[in-house]
């Protein structure tokens, strides 16, 4: 009897145990942006039905509100029939591209940053078939034909993202300003902590040159500043090093530089690039720039910030003024103000700031979309001036009123939103949780402002603008040779090469000697050469003859 | 004992034998269906054609890796890594189960062994997070330590520099794992025949000759498979650990092949390449396998096969 029982007991483990390894082996959810279908999937927009559509949008760190069903989310899906589900990306965004059409587990929608290797791995996908083209339909959506159109793009990207497939159209560029006033101007540039300027009796605005710079961080070292007993670091950056490396337009105007004789070549070759790499070099030796800026994470450099530790920051405005917030709040005087303007390397004093703005988000269809006409139709109510201003100011009557034909926002939200530091109260009636990157071109200041924006941050923006911005900005629209390089036959073989530039020169500044760090930079120069520089080059400036290219820039 | 025979023993033991099937299936799933995709290294991998539609590339991948200029620099960082942590690592362990088989109080030898495993269980993100904290020049209690006993006048930086790195490296891995893996070493102790002890006791053997003629023989069988098998990942030096911890300061040094593989698959999308450097590491870690047990068996008589 006891045998029997125990051989029925024997038995019921060993299936529990294998069918705990199987289930273990089964996709456990449908979690990530996965084409698995809802119940309502399949029906087609403008029938009635309400048709669920899963969106990847991928921009590190985006994030929902807490509940399923925003009254944003809401009015879209009335008007489209389209409920939306978001994926967000958490860690890199190059990452996610290639994994998902890698893996093949793909949303309906994809969305995300249309710059560097997020667009390269889009565009590739696009090649590769595994996007919707769209031109066919486009004609039946004047929102979406007017973002790509030709005038409305920057032109060189124009030619890698959309006339690079001939008739057809797979990429829906996107947040590019419409007009000359929406030009967003992020203001990247160096911030000191006043109070700190004060002690070390520096005027923020006198410091111009590259020898300033260092003369104003080696004062702020030797001065031994303290705060709550931990040393002052002079300079400092937020996660991965962003966006310390930005002194590099005091050497050299962008990535491409004239070779002086009317030819092209990458600025990693040039002289001022050893210049830029031994500057970086001298601050990290001295203990002048903070060693951990490049592998630090940003909760770890936002604390720092908190703690007022950091007497230089790197970065544009609004992060500087977001992660500084709190620490300005407790101690009155020590918010961060603009260096500079600083000198930058071969442009004219009254030369107009060169912003890079091209937009930043690109949208596509994927081939695992469910239903194409209702992406569509979505996509073009969310570039319509109407979609628009149901993403960014909320709904009309609720969240905001037209007072003399432009929106103002309805003070208990205003005051709802300005209390709530966590951001969610804002998420959670809709804003912010990935529409906005859908909206087509950027129209913020065109239809009426940023209604939600804080006043003292406005404020400081604008004094901000002020001093940095003395003669203005103009928005670059020359061809940029990084695009055209890309699409040289040599590309294959010297991207990567060319993708290690940045981890090179991190290395090469902490070489113990200067003669380290330009060895350093020669290994990958060779490589590069090695891997096809030179005729990819002579591509470049083969199909760049006669036109405009972009030789100053500044990062925006 | 023949085919047919073996077949009806099994039959007879079968609810025994059900037991293995997750373990097979566990296998065959993680283990031997990933083996179909290594042809991706052989492949110009496209999304459209996939694992079976891809046109061949033949070696070009692994000619890739050998032109790129730092291979010899990976090859070499991975090896000079895992031989410090193959020979610490490997040695630790022993040692501490030798010490902890010493102590004659319960209390403390099983207070000591659960301290020493639980770190095993803490993922590297939260050590290397932990280190960071404690190891920071700015405010870290290991600096504020050596600064405030004077046994240095400057902060040190420990992360972000050569010259503290395999320290940092070798020493924060035996801390994660010398407890796990001594696990098995207490067990083969554990097994030693006690009269062994009592012989060499009335032979005169202090405590040092016991451990030397009696624990060490006794547990050389297992230190040497398990030797065979640490060889086996030489060309792995530590993916995680090594993410975590390198960085530009320290990448001359400690720039990996597995870091290099799932840098070039998952950031730049060179699935083929990524998979043509991973078949590489494997080949090699395989040949040494076949090699550390040959000797194994020529020199001690114990072996894996």
């Amino acid at each position: 009897m006891w045998n029997k029982r125990l051989k029925l007991a024997s038995a019921l483990l060993a299936a529990s145990l294998m069918g705990g390894a199987l289930a273990g082996c089964t996709s456990g959810g449908n979690n990530g942006g996965g084409n698995t279908g809802s119940s309502d999937s399949g029906g087609s927009a403008g029938t009635g039905k309400t048709v669920t559509l899963k969106i990847l949008h991928n921009w590190n760190g985006s994030s929902g509100g807490d509940v399923d069903m925003t009254p944003i989310a809401k009015a879209i899906e009335e008007k489209t029939g389209v409920k939306v589900e978001f994926d967000y990306t958490k860690g890199s965004e190059v990452e996610k591209v290639n994994t998902i059409f890698a893996t093949q587990d793909l949303p309906d929608i994809y969305t995300g940053p249309a710059w560097g290797g997020e667009l390269d791995g889009i565009i590739k996908a696009a090649n590769e078939d595994q996007l919707v083209d769209i031109s066919g339909k486009l004609a039946n959506y004047p929102n979406l034909e007017k973002e790509i159109a030709k005038e409305n793009m920057p032109p060189a990207l124009y030619d890698k993202a959309e006339g690079a497939f001939g008739d057809k159209r797979y990429l829906l560029y996107q947040n590019q300003p419409a007009t000359d006033k929406d030009a967003m101007d992020w203001l990247y540039g160096f911030y000191i902590r006043k109070d700190i300027a004060q002690k070390v009796g520096v005027d923020p605005q006198s410091v111009k040159t590259k020898d300033d710079l260092y003369s104003l961080l080696k004062k702020i070292k030797d001065a031994g500043l303290k705060e709550n007993g931990l040393p002052v670091i002079p300079l400092g950056g937020f996660h991965s090093g962003w966006a310390v490396t930005i002194g590099n337009t005091m050497f050299y105007g962008a990535d491409y530089a004239d070779k002086g004789d009317g030819t092209l070549e990458h600025s990693f070759f040039t002289k001022a690039y050893e210049d830029y790499t031994l500057y970086y070099r001298k601050l990290i030796s001295e203990g002048l720039l903070d060693p951990e800026a490049f592998t630090q994470t940003d909760p770890i450099a936002n604390e720092k910030v908190q703690q007022g530790r950091i007497a230089i920051l790197a970065a544009h405005y609004p992060a500087i003024l977001d992660a500084s917030k709190e620490y300005v709040k407790a101690h009155p005087g020590s918010d961060y103000v603009p260096i500079g303007p600083l000198e930058r390397a071969g442009a004219e004093p009254n030369r107009p700031a060169d912003l890079a703005i091209q937009g930043n988000n690109v949208t596509a269809i994927t081939k695992a979309c469910k239903n194409v006409d209702a992406a569509l139709k979505l996509l073009d109510f969310l570039a319509s001036d109407e979609g628009f201003k149901l993403v960014h100011y909320g709904i009309e009557g609720v969240h905001y009123d037209m007072v003399n034909g432009k929106p103002v926002a309805k003070k208990e939200f205003f005051d709802k939103f300005a209390t709530d530091t966590t951001g969610k109260a804002k998420k959670n009636e809709g804003f912010g949780i990935g529409f906005e990157s859908m909206t087509g071109q950027d129209r913020t200041n065109s239809l009426g402002g940023d209604i939600w924006a804080d006043q003292d941050r406005i404020a400081a923006m604008e004094n901000a603008r002020k001093i940095l911005r003395p003669n203005g900005i103009k928005v670059i629209s020359a061809y940029n040779p990084g695009d055209v390089i890309s699409k040289s036959p040599e590309w294959d073989s010297l991207k990567p090469s060319m993708d290690q530039i940045s981890d090179v020169w991190q290395q090469a500044i902490f070489a113990k000697s200067d003669a380290d760090a330009l060895k350093i930079l020669n290994a990958l120069r060779d490589q590069m050469k090695k891997t096809g520089y030179d005729d990819a080059m002579k591509y470049v400036n083969d199909n760049l003859k006669g036109k405009e290219v972009v030789k100053l820039g500044l990062p925006n | 004992m023949t085919a047919s025979l073996l077949w009806k023993r099994i039959w007879r033991h079968r609810l025994f034998y059900l037991f293995l099937l997750p373990g097979i299936v566990w296998f065959f799933i993680f283990s031997y269906v990933p083996l179909f995709g290594i042809q991706v290294a052989f492949r110009d991998f496209r999304f459209t054609g996939g694992f079976t539609g891809s046109p061949w590339a033949g070696l070009k991948y692994f000619r890739q890796f050998f032109d790129y200029y730092l291979a010899g620099d990976l090859i070499r960082n991975t090896l000079i890594i895992s031989a410090m942590k193959l020979i610490v690592g490997f040695t630790m362990p022993i040692v501490l189960a030798i010490l902890l088989n010493e102590v004659r109080s319960l209390k403390f030898k099983k207070t000591v062994q659960t301290l020493s495993y639980l770190p095993y269980f803490v993922s590297w993100v939260v050590v290397v997070t932990l280190m960071q904290r404690l190891l920071t020049p700015y405010g870290g209690p290991v600096n504020d330590f050596l600064v405030a006993s004077g046994a240095v006048k400057d902060p040190i930086q420990f992360l972000n520099n050569t010259t503290w790195f395999y320290q940092i490296i070798v020493g924060s891995d035996v801390w994660k794992n010398i407890g796990w893996n001594s696990i098995i070493y207490m067990a083969a102790i554990a097994g030693i025949d006690q009269q062994l002890y009592e012989a060499a006791k009335i032979d005169g053997a202090g405590r040092f000759r016991q451990i030397w003629h009696v624990t060490l023989p006794g547990i050389r069988g297992i230190s040497v498979i398990l030797f065979i098998l640490a060889t086996g990942s030489l060309m792995s030096a530590g993916f995680e650990q090594l993410l975590l911890l390198n960085g530009p300061a320290t990448a001359a040094i400690g720039s990996v092949l597995d870091v290099h593989v799932i840098n070039s698959g998952i950031s730049e999308g060179r699935l083929s390449y990524a998979a043509a450097v991973g078949l590489f590491q494997s080949v090699i870690a395989l040949i040494l396998i076949l090699t550390v047990n040959r000797i194994a068996r020529k020199v001690s008589d114990v072996s894996l096969f």
